[in-house]
């Protein structure tokens, strides 16, 4: 199967149907008792209506005036450069959202432990002493935020 | 004077002497690596402020604004790799400079430019500032919503390769600032029933996330083993400008530091453009053009003179019209209003005396930078071994615990990754983050503005044409995009003929 595309392209069609959507729902979003033409619901409508016409616009360009790529799902695919760096990226989004997971129900100290070995394990770091600069590190950020200014981290 | 004088009083503060000098160390360092910039500098402090009175604080933060505009210098000379964007110029003579074993030279002729530029930009600064301020007091709240659309439509369309790119983020950036409570009717905007969205997405949690999350995510594809450079400390031998180089370097930098504070004061430049077209304009009109790009220090001295003029450049509308010159200034707004000022024409009616201390401290940082530019200067080589996988577990550290000391609410950084991620994603689209920043700095004061002014006019939308200033503003927005448009347009037809 082939699919042609850029960026634009992409872009385009998720900002204009996101911007249509929230449009649709400002009604629901905003329960205003002004009754003035201009009320809380005036500016959102400015800045989704600008979202979708210039999503439009630029899904349009994408369309008629730059050049597209064409991906073929293949088994070359998954062996190319960009399927493994994309997977890379995903893996890596991953390691940061169970971050904050972490953060909440474990706190910052554990949380950061966890982070420090996921990012340097990503990055195949070998040397304890990155480990240990690391730790330090976020042990001393953890201290002048707690003692100097007396902000309680979870 | 009497503000003068008041503002003197206000920097007469020992909190001050151990302020400026931190920002300005951690403002090279943070420049000096690629991958950090000033602007990520200045986020990651702004949390660490919030205990510091607003003119320490500020300054600390214009310390590493402007040593992190030098400090890109370091890398650019040394590995041929600009620490931001502002020293991108500084690549073309610098690095065949270092070649040349010329390196101390370069990295010594980039501190003294960057030191002159930056100080006549920051007397500039002080000098222009209050007379423009006081024209802009005439402003009501039309003119103040056309100075919003002004400054975003500009920004969008210099920022951005594509002007709708740079639209879709200011709109992006305005949606996202009337998240919460409205301020005037308190009604309640896109909280999707959850109550933590109430109080609506804090700037400073918006820039952590867009700015700084984003950047480390920009490294998912890093590797160490291949993509890591490093420069050997001892290939810095000491071989000083000669009083015949310091001679011929006048001419550049003159035109460097005006090029600088006249680019910089125009909303959505900033240094790296002031760097580029100073470089570009000391070349032609130099007697020897040939010699530029194989290691010429006039080449040196016209990019860095420019780009530390464009701070003090940049921060002249930033204080005036409350709109910023480039990202870092953006950035410098926010860490305004955290501390309770607003910038515009009523912080210098309101905290006058504050803002002169800020302006005539900006002197003082500048003085400093060459201070401590001096004296690290052998110790440079070694800030570029700092390995990225190491600084990224510090950096996201860092901005997790900032986060969450914003308001001590763990949905803070929850936000941060929401908006890194959305961010990282734009970013492989070629969006910059400017112009959403923008948009969530300027939209509370457009939109306020925007209903005030037709409550004043009954409803009647001629109010802002009508008024003149507020109609040359629309005007302007509204010819430069068009302008921007035809420009893409044509730019995109032309690319498809040649690939055609």
């Amino acid at each position: 199967m082939k699919i042609k595309y850029n960026g634009e392209i992409v872009i385009g069609a998720l900002f204009t149907i996101a911007s249509g959507v929230l449009l649709a729902r400002i009604p629901i979003e905003i329960k205003t008792l002004e009754t003035t033409a201009v009320n809380a619901q005036t500016v959102p409508r400015i800045a989704l209506g600008g979202l979708c016409l210039f999503s439009f616009i630029l899904f349009l360009q994408g369309v008629f005036l730059i050049p597209k790529k064409v991906l073929v799902f293949d088994q070359a695919l998954k062996e190319s450069r960009e399927f493994k760096d994309s997977i890379r990226s995903l893996i890596y989004i991953a390691i940061l959202i169970l971050y904050t997971v972490i953060f909440r129900f474990l706190g910052y100290i554990i949380s950061s432990i966890y982070l420090i070995f996921a990012i340097l394990i990503y990055y195949g770091a070998r040397k304890k002493s990155y480990y240990a600069i690391a730790l330090t590190v976020s042990a001393v950020v953890y201290l002048v935020f707690s003692l100097v200014l007396n902000i309680a981290l979870p | 004077m009497d503000l003068v004088l008041s503002g003197l009083g206000i920097l007469y503060n020992w909190q001050l002497l151990l302020a400026i000098p931190i920002g300005m160390i951690l403002g090279i360092i943070v420049g000096a690596i690629p991958g950090l910039t000033s602007d990520l500098g200045i986020i990651l402090m702004i949390p660490l402020t919030y205990t510091l009175e607003p003119t320490v604080a500020i300054l600390a933060l214009v310390s590493i604004y402007v040593g992190g505009t030098y400090g890109g210098s370091i890398t650019a000379i040394l590995i041929n790799t600009p620490g931001t964007s502002a020293n991108a110029a500084s690549l073309f003579d610098g690095y065949p400079m270092a070649q040349k074993g010329e390196a101390y030279k370069a990295l010594s002729m980039a501190l003294y430019a960057s030191t002159i530029g930056g100080l006549i930009g920051a007397f500039v600064l002080l000098f222009l500032a209050p007379p423009i301020a006081k024209v802009t007091l005439k402003f009501g709240p039309a003119e103040y919503l056309a100075l919003a659309v002004f400054g975003l439509s500009v920004i969008a369309g210099v920022s951005n390769e594509n002007i709708f790119k740079g639209l879709i983020g200011a709109c992006i950036g305005i949606f996202v600032s009337t998240i919460g409570l409205d301020v005037i009717s308190g009604t309640v905007r896109f909280t999707f029933g959850n109550i933590q969205l109430r109080r609506g997405i804090d700037l400073i949690i918006a820039l952590i996330g867009l700015f700084a999350i984003s950047e480390i995510l920009m490294k998912a594809k890093y590797n160490p083993k291949t993509d890591r450079t490093v420069v050997d400390a001892s290939s810095i031998t000491k071989m000083k400008i000669t009083k015949e180089e310091y001679k011929r370097c006048r001419k550049p930098i003159t035109i460097g530091t005006i090029i600088g504070v006249i680019i910089g004061a125009t909303p959505g430049t900033g240094g790296g453009l002031a760097a580029f077209i100073a470089y570009n304009q000391v070349k032609q009109t130099s007697s020897h053009p040939e010699t530029f790009g194989k290691g010429e220090i006039e080449g040196v001295a016209a990019s860095e003179s420019a780009n530390n003029a464009a701070c003090g450049g940049t921060m002249i509308p930033m204080l005036t019209l409350g709109v910023p010159g480039d990202g870092a200034t953006a950035i410098l707004m926010g860490a305004f209003m955290v501390h309770g000022l607003v910038p515009g024409p009523m912080l210098f009616k309101e905290q006058g005396s504050i803002l002169y201390a800020i302006m005539i401290g900006s002197i003082i940082v500048n003085i400093c930078l060459w201070v401590f530019g001096k004296f690290f200067t052998r110790f440079y080589a070694h800030i570029t071994r700092i390995p990225f996988e190491l600084l990224a577990c510090i950096v996201l550290t860092f901005c997790a615990a900032g986060a969450f000391s914003t308001n001590n609410n763990i949905y803070d950084v929850y936000y941060i990754f929401i908006f890194g991620i959305l961010a990282y994603y734009l970013r492989l689209m070629n969006f910059q983050m400017v112009p959403i920043l923008l948009g969530i700095v300027l939209g509370p004061l457009a939109e306020m503005n925007f209903r005030r002014a037709l409550i004043l006019s009954d409803g009647s939308y001629m109010i802002f044409i009508k008024r003149p200033i507020s109609l040359a503003f629309l005007l302007i927005a509204f010819g430069s995009v068009v302008t921007f448009t035809i420009k893409d347009f044509r730019h995109k037809r032309r690319e498809a003929a040649k690939s055609a």
